[in-house]
């Protein structure tokens, strides 16, 4: 029988910042991970994180997870536990776990479960084909094994996961045919359905998927459009031939070993579904068993971090009484608050209601500023007026385009301008205002934004030529002096530009920042370009 | 829809139309549709299908979803193998 003070079961972000704060602490911490490397979801992340910069947002998520392996890595008292499944929690306290073909048994003060989610998946004709993947698989396939799932993907679900892996794949090489939503409004951040619509990826709200064609794989499938009440529209059936179907359709909490330990849960669909029942500091109706993450509602790699930490520090409270750990998880329950305080987090917020049993929130006040961008993933022209300086301005120096139009919990902008022109917020669902005064139009913070929603603009010189700075993560790289097509906000070309400067130092990390002098005119409008594959 | 080409149990292979039909037969619960048919008795255990389950038979019966799924599950979670068993407790004494 192993004995430990704390026993951390999963390795994503929730169980390592619940085994770091715990080993801080001063307990002797075992954390189990089923697979062979810590990380959880973050290992598949390429991508920037959005989120709070505290908890590394702005930068991707594989390096996250580089960066908590260290931290975890210098604490003697946490030891590590990979390629191991834990099995049972025991009502005697005991749990199981399987290593190297042997059921081990574990018995520790306390446990915190953080085993994450698992996929949703969508009941359509023919959804047994090969050709059908869960997004994780898709990820899992490009972006730990190198290996491209198909090269025409239909993505279904425009939530974060399906509109970043969709961008994801495109990267990889391939084309995605379309996102499709059953909501009449895009599911996930507007940054990121902006990131693909530039692309020229198709979005379709109000859509869902009726079947797959396909004798022994997919070649297609067949959608219709939904009304209001989500019915389906007779004789809106249209088919698109693809040779994979995406599902991004939602996560469950993955609660099983939680259920055998006595825990109970509430079914509460803005959280994800079945959830355990737990106070604000992390702890279930079960004495010494706390939950963090995902598995605690469907949220964020920085609100899992946070969970963690509180998990982790409520444990430690109850083993070793007499530290002063209480300052700590105060500061964390308010960063939690403030993370979802905005918009966005009014689900969570309402399901978190329903578990505590608390009167449902005050709704955040509704603008309907970015009800068209909400369908489209495309800014309105109402939009871009409200971020650009005046035309005196325009013509003094550079300036920053700031296109991020809704109200997320993402900051890491602020802190990257050199000269302090990104208004600090008071809140992180703030939304990013330029100081015009201040801005030189660096470009310092373009690479920064997770949503790669920043551009800068030079129409200070005379005639018709004008630069635009834009940031840039596809092969082939461009290079100065070539002529690249200049794509507008819904990928269409618009014209061509000459390249005027690359920069791609390892600061950068291969978000390549990229200048384009073009036609004055189009300015405003350019905000991707191609590089023309020669033949 | 084509109910017998749309599967809700990867695992063990079961289409909706078996679902509905029972449902419709009055099997209501997801322990008896369990029994009757396999459904979740596969390597996932349920994941997949419990959810989707459970709302066929919400929207057939008025019941809340709450009610229908079951949050009990027993150890272990996942299969384990005798051998395995057996090399842990060599190791106890
Ligand atoms: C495509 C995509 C993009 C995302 N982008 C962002 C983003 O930009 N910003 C952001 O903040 N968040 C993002 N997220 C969300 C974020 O990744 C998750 O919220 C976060 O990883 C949840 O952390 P977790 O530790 O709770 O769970 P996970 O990361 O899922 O980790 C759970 C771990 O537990 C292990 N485990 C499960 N069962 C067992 C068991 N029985 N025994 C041992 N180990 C077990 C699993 O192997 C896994 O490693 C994204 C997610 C996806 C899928």
């Amino acid at each position: 029988m192993i004995t430990c003070d704390l026993l951390v079961i999963g390795g994503g972000p929730a169980g390592i910042s619940a085994a770091v704060a715990a080993g801080k602490a001063g307990l002797k911490v075992l954390l189990l991970e089923e697979r062979e490397r810590l990380g959880g979801q973050l290992t598949k992340q390429t991508h920037r994180f959005f989120g709070s910069v505290a908890e590394r947002a702005g930068t991707r998520g594989i390096a996250i997870i580089k960066d908590l392996e260290t931290v975890v890595a210098q604490l003697e008292n946490v030891e590590i536990s990979l390629s191991t499944t834990a099995l049972g929690i025991y009502e005697d306290g005991v749990s199981t776990a399987l290593k190297s073909g042997k059921m081990i048994k574990i018995k520790p003060k306390a446990i915190v479960v953080a085993t994450g989610a698992f996929e949703k998946f969508l009941p359509f004709e023919n959804n047994d084909l090969p050709g059908v993947y869960g997004a994780g698989a898709v990820q899992t396939l490009m972006n730990i094994y190198g290996v491209l799932p198909a090269r025409r993907i239909l993505m279904i679900g425009s939530g974060n996961i399906g509109l970043i892996v969709s961008y994801q794949l495109v990267q990889a090489g391939a084309e995605v045919v379309g996102v499709i939503e059953a909501s009449p409004k895009i599911g996930g951040y507007l940054v990121h359905a902006s990131k693909i619509r530039r692309l020229g990826i198709p979005i379709y709200p109000s859509c869902t998927i009726k079947k797959a064609f396909g004798q022994d794989r997919v070649v297609g499938a067949e959608l219709v459009r939904l009304d209001e009440k989500w019915k389906e529209i007779p004789g809106s059936q249209f088919t698109v031939d693809c040779d994979a179907i995406c599902l991004a359709v939602g996560l469950n909490p993955l609660i099983d070993l939680l259920g055998q330990s006595g825990c109970q849960f509430k079914y509460i669909p803005e959280l994800g579904g079945q959830v355990p029942i737990r106070d604000e500091s992390m702890r279930t109706n079960v004495p010494h068993l706390y939950i963090a993450g995902d598995l605690s509602s469907i949220e964020e790699a920085t609100a899992a971090l946070l969970e963690g930490e509180l998990a982790g520090l409520s444990a430690a409270k109850q083993i070793r009484p007499g530290q002063s750990l209480e300052a700590r998880m105060e500061e964390v329950k308010t960063h939690l608050r403030a993370l979802r305080s905005g918009p966005v987090g009014e689900k969570i917020r309402s399901g978190l209601s329903k578990l505590t049993g608390e009167a449902l929130p005050t709704p955040s006040p509704r603008t309907n500023a970015i009800d068209e961008l909400s369908r489209t993933g495309i800014a309105s022209p109402a939009n871009l007026a409200g971020v650009l300086p005046d035309e005196k301005r325009k013509k003094t120096r550079a300036y920053a385009v700031i296109e991020c139009y809704q109200q997320i919990p993402c900051d890491p902008c602020v802190h990257n301008c050199p000269f302090g022109a990104i208004k600090p917020f008071s809140d992180i669902n703030d939304l990013p205002i330029v100081d015009f005064d201040l801005c030189t139009g660096c470009g310092q913070c373009i690479g920064r934004c997770p949503g790669l929603a920043i551009f800068t603009v030079d129409e200070t010189r005379d005639g018709d030529r004008a630069k635009i700075t834009l940031p840039y993560e596809f092969l082939p790289k461009p290079v100065r002096e070539e002529t690249v097509d200049l794509l507008d906000r819904s990928g269409k070309c618009v014209g061509q530009g000459v390249v005027k400067s690359v920069l791609n130092t390892p600061k950068q990390d291969k978000t390549t920042i990229v200048t384009v002098e073009i036609h004055r005119n189009l300015v405003q409008d350019v905000r991707q370009i191609r590089v023309v594959q020669k033949s | 829809m084509n109910d017998d080409k749309t599967i809700v149990c990867r695992c063990e292979d079961i289409d909706i139309e078996t679902i509905r039909k029972l449902i419709d037969q009055g099997v209501t619960s997801l322990e008896e549709i369990k029994r009757i048919t396999r459904c979740g008795m596969g390597p996932c255990q349920g994941k997949t299908c419990g959810p989707v389950i459970a709302r066929e038979i919400a929207m057939k019966t008025g019941q809340p979803m709450e009610e229908i799924l079951s949050p009990r599950s027993r150890p272990p979670f996942g299969g384990v193998l005798f051998q395995e068993v057996l090399e842990g407790i060599d190791d106890e004494e």
